[in-house]
């Protein structure tokens, strides 16, 4: 009798199709005598509109706002029709979903009338695309005759501190009473439904888990039910060698270490954000990305131990697109201590992440990748808080480079795969721009110009031969 | 102070004797403020004074009744809402079933601010990885030492003076009462069923004993050494538990015969915590006698290093609040000067 929580993404709730699709998985798993935890997202978009509206209404009016919460409706009941058949259910779902966007159209006026948003506020409004995600999947089991019952992560036990936006469980608090509600559910085989992504303060407080979102909370319900897996269901195989886009021949990675999946968090959306690996690290529990669309299919494995060691030195390479880098020169910086930190500080302050930094033992200079969207930003601060201060002689940029990332845990201490990896790009004519790896040794990050990139990739692909894993 | 049964009585007895002292010695000055106990409270927002104290103790039941202070129906959560306080005192009942009230006297106090010296071992047996965490998030004290050895300081003596060390494994006889039985099976080949009689007629035993003699008070107290010293997130249910209750005279003879005897012997260690009767040698520094306790600590460098004391009674309790009171005070201070 195992015990896992599956979470299932935006797409796989887009349509009643994929909903009553994934109800079928459910149900299998059931079948299977398997104690199954699920973990929904909002409806694909939903979020987005949310952020948006949320942003908006401070300078809408009224008519406006009920225009968006009408048409909110209008989608999600329309999936409902889609997605269950009983009309009873239909009904009841129905009433929850009308209830419920009442709510949040109460919320929306407030902020409408006060005329700001808090980061409180915004979480609260946030938390509603799941909450009205989650009893759509709920009627679709109770539709197939499955026992089951729904929950918002308040309600289903999480706690976190009080930072809104990005906030963190307080682990013990969440295992303490995630297990009192939870557990006794999954005895007597029902399936807890929970909304993922929205967690609440000691106090009750909304709150949103940030970038770890939805997969966040699948970890850390299994983490305080100590589940035997996860199972993050997507629109893809699993995590794949590189960007198929790319290379025809790219192949899905059938396991991957925490370390390495960690590293993946470059892929974007189809992998998982590093924060959300974080609990299931520790309590060192398996996680499986798998498609909805072929759950024939095992997917990529995550997990530390003997079935993830594998001989493969390098098992993925991926490009990032959209980057540009700045070089920051100035004798002054030789041998003083602080300059980088300035640096780094006038880019922090303006909210910039910097992607990728490197720096000779000359000192003399420093060369950062950024997004290109904030290229401009970034040079114009860096110019009139640096230059002519002493420090910086000279800031110049180039914007059309991307980065590729060759990533594996077997990289680790093993000789000579930086050559090999250079080598391969110099048969190709093709100049390093920029380089940069670091002490983890799973990673090495490298710049060319953005015309060469997808060569570049090809021809690594094909070095390690990473259409054979 | 939530509670006023024997441990807070005795926290108020303490407080009235030493008040002076302790205000010269340590320069350590409480003010009860409230009393919140079952049927009332009497709450003064200026401090009580040590004769006052005494006067709503020997008064007795319910202490609301107070003409001056008394607020009949005014709850522990209200009074912990409501009134200003730095500290409190948590001395309800025992309770592991759910750990009510005490658990949300508890977390209540966290989420107001205010630090917890309890003697409780309900809250801490069933959550005690939460409740830490919480109190670390909320930034106030959790202090607890009168659970475990009762006066005896067997978790400070753990974490302070076995600090740079580390402590491989902890054993001990950590229930008085099950002591007693077992020594009077031992010693005077009393029956078990009689020997409980004794306990009870003693007032060692509750008349309701399974709190004691199946190991719950052992498992509690195994909690929270396993949590506080060893740092293993465990709760009451991760310990493997046997009472004493199918402890026969015959065993204990046979026992003796090998130089040993049987106790019920709490035990943490890398394969996990239980609560079982164990043979040990009669020549062992834990083998103690009576209601004593004793505890040994397995240590990585320093060897094996056992304390024994008395494991309960309401003055010594009493006196294991007064030293958390005591701590969080250095504890406050060394924050205001860093």
């Amino acid at each position: 009798m195992k015990k896992i929580v599956m979470k299932f993404g935006g797409t796989s709730v887009a349509t009643g199709e994929n909903i009553r699709q994934v109800a079928s998985i459910i149900a299998d798993s059931v079948k299977k005598d398997r104690r199954v935890v699920v973990v929904v997202s909002a409806l694909a978009g939903v979020t987005n509109q949310l952020v948006e509206e949320a942003e908006q209404a401070k300078k809408k009016d009224e008519k406006q706002i009920q225009e968006f919460t009408e048409k909110l409706i209008e989608k999600h009941v329309a999936t409902v029709m889609e997605a269950i058949d009983n009309k009873s259910i239909q009904k009841e779902v129905e009433l929850i979903i009308k209830k419920t966007v009442g709510e949040l159209e109460k919320v929306l006026t407030g902020i409408c009338y006060v005329g700001e948003i808090t980061p409180k506020s915004r979480d609260y409004v946030l938390s509603f695309g799941e909450r009205l995600a989650a009893p759509i999947i709920w009627g679709a089991l109770r539709d197939i005759k499955l026992q089951t019952q729904c929950f918002t992560g308040k309600e289903a036990g999480i706690v976190t501190d009080e930072n809104f936006g990005e906030a963190r469980p307080l682990m013990n608090v969440t295992t303490h009473q995630v297990k009192g509600r939870l557990e006794s559910l999954l005895e007597k085989k029902i399936v807890p439904v929970v909304t993922g992504y929205i967690a609440a303060t000691q106090d009750g407080v909304v709150t949103t888990l940030g970038r770890g979102g939805s997969d966040y909370t699948a970890t850390v319900l299994s983490v305080a039910l100590s589940s035997d897996e996860v199972w993050i269901w997507t629109d893809v195989d699993g995590i794949m060698t590189t960007d198929p886009k790319i290379v025809q021949s790219a192949k899905m990675l059938p396991q991957l270490s925490y370390g390495e999946a960690s590293e993946m968090a470059i892929f974007g959306a189809k992998a998982m954000h590093p924060s959300a690996l974080e609990p299931v690290i520790e309590a060192n529990i398996p996680v499986r990305i798998r498609n909805v669309f072929n759950p024939q299919n095992q997917g990529t494995l995550i997990a530390d131990g003997e079935e993830t060691k594998s001989t493969e030195v390098v098992k993925a390479v991926a490009l990032i697109r959209d980057v540009a880098m700045i070089n920051i020169r100035g004798a002054a910086m030789v041998g003083a201590p602080g300059s980088y930190s300035k640096v780094f500080d006038v880019i922090g302050k303006n909210n910039i992440n910097i992607m990728m930094v490197s720096a000779a033992v000359s000192e003399g200079n420093i060369s950062l990748i950024i997004r290109r969207n904030l290229l401009g930003r970034a040079l114009s601060t860096l110019g009139i808080v640096l230059i002519g201060r002493g420090v910086i002689n000279e800031i110049t940029s180039e914007d059309d480079v991307c980065v590729i990332a060759v990533m594996g845990a077997n990289m680790k201490g093993t000789l000579g795969v930086a050559s090999r990896i250079f080598t391969t790009v110099a048969q190709k004519g093709i100049n390093i721009r920029m380089i940069a790896q670091g002490s983890s040794e799973l990673n090495v990050s490298f710049v060319v110009k953005e015309k060469d990139g997808a060569a570049v990739v090809r021809a690594i692909h094909e070095e390690f031969k990473l259409d054979q894993i | 102070m939530v509670g006023f049964g024997v441990v807070g009585k005795g926290v108020a007895t303490i407080l009235a004797r030493r008040y002076a002292e302790k205000v010269k010695g340590y320069g350590f000055n409480p003010k009860v403020v409230a009393i919140a106990d079952i049927d009332g409270t009497v709450v003064n927002p200026r401090g009580f004074k040590p004769e006052k104290l005494e006067a709503i103790k020997q008064r007795g039941y319910p202490i609301s009744a107070d003409p001056d202070f008394g607020h009949p129906g005014m709850s522990a959560l209200e009074v912990i809402d409501s009134v200003e306080a730095e500290v409190v005192v948590e001395v309800t009942p025992v309770n592991i079933k759910d750990a009510e009230p005490a658990l949300s006297h508890i977390t209540r106090a966290f989420k107001t601010g205010k630090h917890i010296v309890t003697t409780n071992k309900g809250p801490l047996a069933l959550a005690m990885p939460a409740l830490t965490e919480l109190a670390d998030y909320n930034n106030v004290y959790l202090r607890f030492s009168g659970t475990v050895g009762g006066g005896t300081p067997m978790l400070e003596f753990a974490k302070r003076c076995l600090a740079g060390d580390k402590i491989l494994a902890i054993k001990g006889i950590l229930n008085g009462t099950t002591n007693y039985i077992l020594t009077e099976m031992s010693q005077n080949r009393v029956a078990f069923q009689k020997a409980l009689k004794n306990a009870q007629n003693l007032g060692y035993a509750e008349r309701e004993p399974s709190m004691d003699i199946d190991g719950f008070d052992t498992a509690c107290k195994v909690v929270i050494l396993a949590n506080w010293i060893l740092n293993k997130k465990i709760t009451l249910k991760d310990v493997s538990r046997t009472g004493i209750r199918n402890v026969s005279l015959q065993a204990l003879d046979k026992a003796s015969k090998r130089g040993n005897t049987i106790k019920l012997i709490g035990s943490i260690n890398g394969e996990g915590a239980t609560v079982k009767p164990t043979e040990i040698p009669k020549n062992n520094a834990l083998c103690v006698s009576g209601v004593l306790n004793a505890v040994t600590f397995f240590t990585e460098f320093a060897g094996e290093q056992t304390l024994v004391g008395r494991g309960a009674g309401g003055m010594e309790t009493a006196s294991a609040v007064l030293r958390d009171l005591l701590d969080i005070r250095h504890k406050l201070a060394s924050k205001v000067f860093t």
